[in-house]
């Protein structure tokens, strides 16, 4: 016994593994804030990446936009039929828009949870350990980014930020599993929303899973599920996905719908980071 | 001058990792087999072997940090993982005749062993829910292929160099 304690090099592997748990019980705890240590050393490697990954995006886009030329004309068959589609459908919110303006103003309410400030940002890199499907982007919050905001792209919803840093941001993209990631999210059905949360993703079927919807709603294939903006920071009416089926969940008191997410989560390049209008101004009056 | 090119090296190395995860084809064979470039592990495995094992130990330690900050979140795990494989690797030379392809040999086998250590980390604190059968065909293999064609390219030039710069060291 004596022996085993003399050996340096065991007592150095056993405090440092003592360390190395305390170290990782530490960064699992619900951290609000980085330190600014860390803070500083993301900014730093932030800018860094920076400057690799433009040049290295120019090369890959060169050969991305060669394998694009090749679908370029069946692409360009659907989009001119579209186009008429599109024509008519943005007459319609045209007049839908100004109609809920006039209705708000009567009913003098000025910001509703839908209104959003969009928060631009280029994607600069992306954790290559891929347990946690994380990017990183390079605006922080100097530029306004907050824990828990929620990103999107031109597609849907891709997830929140995880952590943000004072240049640069780690957002958690919707397909990584994390148990306290819940999104009020509602299905938009003929008569009336239906609410559930968003809980998870299968990974084999490459869906997001929608629970805790009341049994005896009636969802139908290719309804739209959107965020609903109770609870948390996200705003309302962001698209998520639509409908791919509806499944009792475990215990058969309510449902289970599996989500076929509308934003890719692979292919992303420029994200847009969204505050919501009512926090913004909130802030401008704490600021007073 | 010289000296600050080894630092420089393991920072390109460190950001081609995930530029490559971030650039790479985002088709099928991507979304469903989760490969991890180790090449910084692979590199710093490289130093311990044609350096020294001191410098090898105090790249993984720093660089193994920089992961957790910036990556993972989590801090400690690869910082102590990349130091300790640093340290195990220079043991295992002393016993096997020291060869490239020995080297090449040992280091798939440290990162094996990583990838295992890393998974059972995951699993412990509930990250992921991935059964082992599944980690080892859509994890360990697609992983060792992508590190296995990346020392196929670069153990030999880095190999030349790294002694070259051992020598230098030592000079003076």
């Amino acid at each position: 016994m004596p022996q085993f304690f003399l050996n340096k090099r065991l007592i150095l592997l056993l405090v440092s593994i003592i360390f190395l748990v305390a170290l990782i019980g530490f960064s699992l705890k619900d951290r609000k804030e980085l330190t600014w240590s860390e803070q500083f050393v993301k900014d730093t490697t932030g800018f860094v990446q920076l400057l690799f990954h433009k040049p290295a995006q120019l090369v890959a886009g060169f050969f991305e936009n060669v394998q694009d030329i090749k679908n370029t004309y069946k692409e360009n068959k659907i989009l001119k039929e579209r186009l008429e589609e599109y024509v008519m459908l943005e007459a319609e919110v045209q007049t839908l828009k100004k109609e809920n303006e006039e209705l708000r103003a009567i009913l003098k309410k000025k910001e509703s949870l839908r209104d959003f400030v969009a928060i631009h940002a280029t994607v600069i890199g992306r954790n290559p350990e891929r347990w946690q499907e994380t990017i990183i982007i390079n605006k922080g919050e100097q530029q306004g980014v907050k824990k828990d905001m929620a990103v999107i792209t031109p597609g849907g919803l891709i997830g929140k930020v995880q952590h943000a840093a004072q240049f640069t941001a780690t957002v958690q993209l919707l397909s990584s599993i994390d148990r306290k990631n819940f999104i009020s999210a509602y299905v938009q059905t003929k008569n009336e929303s239906v609410f559930g949360l968003i809980e998870g993703y299968d990974e084999k079927r490459k869906s997001l899973l929608l629970k805790q919807v009341p049994f005896d709603a009636k969802i139908e294939k290719k309804q739209l599920v959107m965020t609903s903006g109770l609870g948390g920071i996200f705003p309302e009416g962001l698209p998520i996905g639509e409908v791919e089926e509806v499944v009792p969940d475990q215990y058969g008191l309510t449902k289970m719908v599996y989500v076929k997410p509308a934003a890719n989560f692979y292919d992303i390049d420029d994200v847009i980071v969204v505050k919501r209008k009512i926090d913004a101004a909130q802030e401008e009056e704490e600021a007073k | 001058m010289k000296k600050l090119f080894l630092p420089f090296l393991a920072i390109v190395i460190f950001m081609s990792e995930s530029i490559l995860v971030d650039l790479w084809p985002k088709n099928e064979w991507y979304q469903d087999y989760l490969f991890a470039p180790r090449f910084l592990f692979v590199f710093i495995l490289l130093i311990t072997v044609y350096v020294t094992r001191t410098y090898g130990m105090i790249y993984g330690f720093i660089f193994g940090l920089l992961y957790d900050v910036v990556y993972t979140e989590i801090l400690g795990v690869y910082a102590f993982a990349f130091t300790l494989m640093a340290y195990v690797m220079e043991k295992a030379m002393k016993i096997f005749h020291n060869h490239l392809a020995v080297t090449c040999f040992l280091s798939m086998l440290a990162i094996m062993m990583l990838e295992f250590y890393v998974y059972g980390i995951q699993l412990l604190i509930g990250k992921t829910d991935m059964p082992i059968d599944q980690f080892n065909s859509h994890r360990l293999l697609p992983t060792l292929l992508i590190n296995v064609i990346f020392l196929f390219l670069f153990s030999y030039p880095l190999k030349q160099w790294l002694l070259k710069f051992g020598r230098d060291e030592r000079e003076e």
